[in-house]
């Protein structure tokens, strides 16, 4: 009898995909709706039961680990599922009224190939989990098809195909250094890989594997297809995608850097440096340049990945705690900020700077809900983005890495002014357009969730940081 | 039932009412159910902290209990000097559950006395002080209970919110608000020595304990005290006092004389251990408490505000407890704060009463209320010659006590300053006695009539803790392991023939016969010295000539070297960002290709680098 204990959560998620898809059919036209609802529901009782069953263990012959680490990334995707489910069921029903079952089954496969993949322990195990993830959020990308075209899914297929070329160049890529590693260690297996001895060939290899992650997480020199993308597609589902995959991505990153090759961090560190650094500066300055919103937040996650990139160049169990805490931060800041958007402009895909201009008149209670959003991706006391950077920052310090923290200050007062540009916008000018704001009601109830959560997490961190820490020693034994 | 879960609801109870209150606008617009759900959640904290005090005389050493919750865990200093994860919670002890107990008694007396007070405002308004009321009492318990600095420095801060918002209550009158700006601004100027105080003693021993030892005490506690006279009205920082009694006058009573005022007095209480270590504070808290007392004292006696008085009388009985805390005397200094609490709301809760009876706060208004008002009249009575340190009045215990140990300590210039202050105290309270309850009535007085029973009520209970809470004294003492013993010193002797005299002499002057014109002229220079705000004449001049010179200064600096610079720097970002835009721009093959590029590149660096 195989032990499939770890992989519990996944395959109950995999059976409630199946049964989203089988009510689907039975439910008649013009009362699909409830299928969003129904999604949610479902994902979040999944969070619910993951703190009442015991997922860890190793599974499928060592290839796959449940531990605290693991678990972490599970709830992650799960807490994003329910939030994007809320946040999208209005759009998705008023703009593809026939085809939501197939929206949220997809959904619900890509939530699955993120909940696979921190536990995967051995390299193609995780190239597999990474398409299972990858693929269905290109369909998603581009899920307006044709039939709109002059609605807010006019660039839908183009940010699909650029999303998809992009992922399958970088996978090719990912391949090629995998399969060099496999050629130099003879073993797929994270665990085995460590006894390799550096060399040239090795740098290769993993330089390749690198450049496939840092497209999922959306690093420099591996971005460009994030404003694009971010731009052409749905509000709502931008707000999953700017969060979710990143997550997913660092969890890949930390399987191979950490687990796969921690003894040979002096030929990686050095890859990891120049890619947050350049992320850091190239987020930050393109932002700075932004009119439209999105391709504002886009940049500005550029910048954001950067500095979560910090923890992973400690490659210590501090780092990573840290790292697992802004991440969490900014899965509900993220998020939160792209849903005000949406619910500003729900029709839209391009926002400008125009739409949320005189917000504190129009709807004060997402204005502020914004206001706290800005503030926390800025890293202003007392909301969870502060001790997000605070903490990162002193990983860094406690590294030895103390010209990175003066850097990444400086950079952060670079971001205060494009993101108070956008506070200044809502707060201290005249709408173009007086009329109130109304707002589905989950869509409501998920921001105001957000906000709630960026303020408790701000005002008391103490169980988040203790968590996140809790999570981040599992993965170092 | 557990004592920490009674802490607790004591604490959050009023919080709750308080953001009850902010977010339902209708039940605070409401405004006389605001009020009584603020009343209750008082009289519940008042219940929760007399049954805490109640187990505290069971329990057999001082700290009954402590309960902390990390709030920030790995905060670390650099190099590998670890500090210990930083905490909040409730810390019960004999000094933090009296405290708590005067704190919710008076804090209830006035929010009862203020249903009466209060009810000619327009029901938004009546709502809209008792949220802040509410938001008060949770600040100063916050403050109260805390188990180290940083959690006191939170409730410091917010105690600090609420009284300018009281301050303020009146906003739309130009003199509150602008008291309430200059409130704000003096004491938040004074806290930066806090904030500092905190940080230095942060690094040097990583923890915000006050019980640890440290070399850097003196640095420490100088710059906490600095913040104790912001908060407490000390001498040169006392500006705000009489100007913040702009507001309300329960609020005065309660934040501006009894317990928020007190913060400061009671921070040196509580980081005792700290403070013992630094001789040198303590020898500069002696003389500039013995200093404010009778500074204040001097100005009290020209007062035409009967509320200026009180005002003043504050400042002076705040230097008594500051010079006490000097003298090295925690009892002293804490015993002193608690009668004070008792009579000097006592006293603003009855002078309010009188000036809702006649509208005005001039003590030439008022006149022959004796009659009129019988019940305040007494009350009030009883309330000065508490203060006045009139022999078995709680005044008296505790003011004898702070003579005595200034005298052991030696100190003879500040307790001689300390002798005269007790003699204009009498002096000055039987001036506002006889000039406002008694001799020939003005026409507004002619008016007057008693307060209804939800004001006379609290007066009543609080005489009663004027004249006997000093009885209670030497019990309390053995609560903070420092016994004191009371007798009947020669001091104490001095000090009350000082009182009579003082009292003999206010009553030739402004008594029936109307004698003393020379002693009143005795006194003219003070008075212009007072009424022309030297000390605030003093400020402006530093702010006129300092300030605005240092302001100019840094304007220039900032508009021409820091704005250049970021100027500079933003252009040539803005420039750089508009420039590397060509990159994004669109092709996907371009994105293609330096994605594929880019991890050649990775390659050739790693194949140079480790090859």
């Amino acid at each position: 009898m195989m032990n499939l204990g770890p992989l519990t959560i996944d395959l109950i998620l995999c059976g409630l995909t199946f049964g989203v898809l089988s009510v689907d059919l039975a439910l008649p036209h013009g009362r699909k709706r409830a299928l969003g609802y129904l999604t949610a529901v479902l994902l979040a009782g999944l969070f619910v039961v993951s703190f009442f069953i015991d997922v860890s263990g190793s599974a499928l012959s060592g290839a796959y680990q449940g531990d605290a680490w693991v678990l972490f990334f599970k709830r992650f995707a799960l807490v994003a599922g329910v939030f994007v489910s809320l946040g999208a069921v209005d759009y998705v029903d008023r703009h593809f009224p026939t085809r939501q079952g197939e929206f949220w089954v997809l959904m619900l496969f890509t939530l699955l190939g993120m909940t696979l993949l921190p536990g995967a322990r051995d390299l193609l195990l995780l190239i597999v989990c990474f398409e299972l993830m990858g693929l269905p959020l290109v369909v998603l990308a581009s899920f307006a098809k044709s039939e709109d075209k002059t609605g807010p899914g006019q660039f839908a297929p183009e940010a699909g195909l650029k999303l998809y070329l992009v992922s399958s160049v970088s996978t090719a890529i990912t391949l090629y250094g995998v399969s060099i590693i496999y050629g130099l260690s003879g073993t797929t297996k994270l665990a085995e890989l460590g006894g390799v001895g550096v060399s040239p060939m090795l740098f290769v290899g993993l330089a390749f594997a690198l450049a496939g992650m840092g497209f999922k997480i959306g690093a420099v020199p591996f971005h460009m297809w994030v404003p694009d993308t971010y731009q052409g597609t749905s509000t709502p589902f931008v707000s999953f995608l700017s969060v979710a995959p990143k997550a997913t991505g660092f969890a890949a990153l930390a399987a191979v850097l950490i687990l796969g090759f921690a003894h040979q961090k002096a030929a990686w560190a050095p890859l990891v440096l120049f890619v947050l650094v350049t992320s850091i500066f190239f987020g930050n300055l393109f932002a700075l340049a932004q009119k439209d919103l999105k391709r504002l937040l886009a940049y500005s996650g550029i910048a954001q990945v950067g500095y979560m990139m910090i923890g992973l160049l400690t490659a210590d169990a501090y780092g990573m705690g840290m790292l697992l805490f802004y991440i969490a931060g900014y899965l509900v800041t993220n998020m939160g900020a792209f849903l005000v958007l949406h619910a500003v402009a729900p029709n839209r895909s391009t926002i400008t700077l125009d739409d949320v201009r005189g917000l504190s008149r129009r709807s004060p209670r997402l204005a502020l809900a914004l206001l706290l959003f800005l503030l926390s991706l800025a890293g202003i006391p007392f909301v969870v983005g502060f001790w997000a950077k605070l903490y990162v920052f002193m990983a860094a310090y406690r590294a030895g890495y103390t010209w990175l923290v003066l850097y990444g200050a400086l950079m952060a007062i670079v971001a205060l002014f494009y993101y108070l540009q956008i506070a200044k916008a809502a707060y201290m000018e005249e709408p173009t357009d007086a009329e109130p704001i109304r707002v589905d009601g989950s869509l409501d109830a998920v921001v105001m969730a957000c906000m709630a959560l960026v303020v408790v997490m701000g005002l008391y961190p103490s169980p988040f940081l203790q968590g996140a820490m809790a999570a981040a020693r599992a993965l170092f034994g | 039932m557990e004592l920490l879960h009674v802490a607790l609801a004591v604490l959050f109870v009023p919080l709750g009412i308080a953001g009850l209150l902010m977010i339902v606008a209708p039940l605070r617009r409401s405004g006389r159910a605001a009020g009584v759900l603020s009343v209750l959640g008082s009289l519940f904290a008042l219940a929760g902290s007399l049954y805490l005090f109640a187990a505290l005389f069971g329990a057999s050493g001082s700290e009954l209990d402590r309960l902390t919750t990390t709030w920030l865990p790995h905060a670390r200093l650099g190099a590998g000097r670890l500090a210990s994860p930083i905490e909040l919670g409730v810390l019960l002890d004999g000094i933090s559950v009296s405290m708590l107990v005067v704190v919710c008694f008076v804090a209830c007396m006035v929010q009862i006395f203020s249903l009466g007070y209060m009810s000619h405002e327009p029901p938004a308004d009546f709502g809209r002080y008792f949220t802040w009321q509410s938001l008060f009492l949770f600040a100063m318990n916050t403050l109260v209970i805390a188990p180290n600095l940083l959690q006191l420095f939170l409730g410091w801060e917010l105690v600090g919110l609420a009284s300018y918002l009281l301050i303020g209550f009146y906003f739309r009158k130009p003199s509150a608000a602008r008291a309430a700006v200059k409130a704000f601004w003096m004491t938040k100027l004074a806290d930066m020595g806090l904030i500092a105080g905190l940080i230095v003693l942060f690094r040097e021993t990583g923890t915000f304990d006050w019980t640890v030892t440290t070399p850097a005490a003196t640095v420490v506690t100088f710059l906490l005290f600095i913040a104790v006279m912001g908060k407490s009205a000390q001498f040169p920082l006392h500006v705000w006092l009489p100007d913040a009694m702009e507001g309300p006058t329960p609020v005065s009573a309660l934040l501006h004389a009894a317990t928020m005022v007190a913060a400061g007095v009671f921070l040196i209480v509580r980081a005792d251990p700290l403070f013992a270590q630094a001789a040198f504070t303590r020898e500069f808290m002696l003389y500039i408490g013995a200093f404010t007392a009778l500074f204040a004292a001097c100005i009290a006696v020209v007062q035409s505000d009967i509320k200026k008085v009180l005002a003043y009388s504050t400042c002076s009985q705040l230097g008594y407890m500051v010079a006490a805390l000097g003298a090295g005397s925690q009892v002293a200094g804490f015993f002193h704060l608690t009668t004070h609490a008792f009579f000097k709301a006592l006293l603003f809760l009855a002078a309010g009463s009188l000036i809702h009876a006649v509208h005005s706060n001039e003590l030439r208004q008022m006149g022959g209320l004796f009659s009129k008002m019988k019940l305040t009249s007494i009350c009030f009575i009883v309330g000065a010659l508490a203060l006045a340190g009139i022999p078995g009045l709680s005044g008296f215990f505790s003011k004898d006590l702070i003579l005595e140990v200034v005298l052991a300590r030696g100190a003879y210039v500040p307790l001689a300053a300390l002798l005269v202050a007790a003699f204009l105290t009498a002096f000055y309270m039987g001036r506002v006695v006889l000039l406002a309850l008694f001799g020939a009535p003005s026409e507004a007085a002619g008016h007057a009539h008693e307060s209804g029973v939800s004001m006379t009520l609290p007066l009543v209970l609080l005489s009663v803790l004027a004249l006997g809470s000093g009885y209670a004294g030497a019990q309390l003492s053995g609560l903070y392991a420092e016994p004191v013993h009371f007798h009947l010193s020669t001091i104490g002797i001095v000090a009350t023939g000082l009182a009579l005299t003082g009292i003999a002499v206010s009553f030739w002057m402004f008594g029936p016969a109307k004698g003393g014109a020379a002693v009143q002229a005795a006194f003219a220079p003070l008075g212009r010295v007072a009424r022309s705000g030297a000390v605030d004449q003093l400020y402006l001049l530093g702010y006129r000539r300092g300030l605005r010179g240092l302001a100019a200064g840094a304007a220039w600096f900032d508009r021409y070297m820091i704005d250049g610079a970021i100027n500079a720097a933003a252009y040539g970002t803005l420039e750089l960002g508009g420039r590397l835009r060509r990159l994004q721009n669109g092709d996907v093959q371009t994105y293609l290709y330096v994605v594929a590029m880019a991890a050649v590149l990775f390659a050739l660096a790693g194949l140079v680098g480790v090859g």
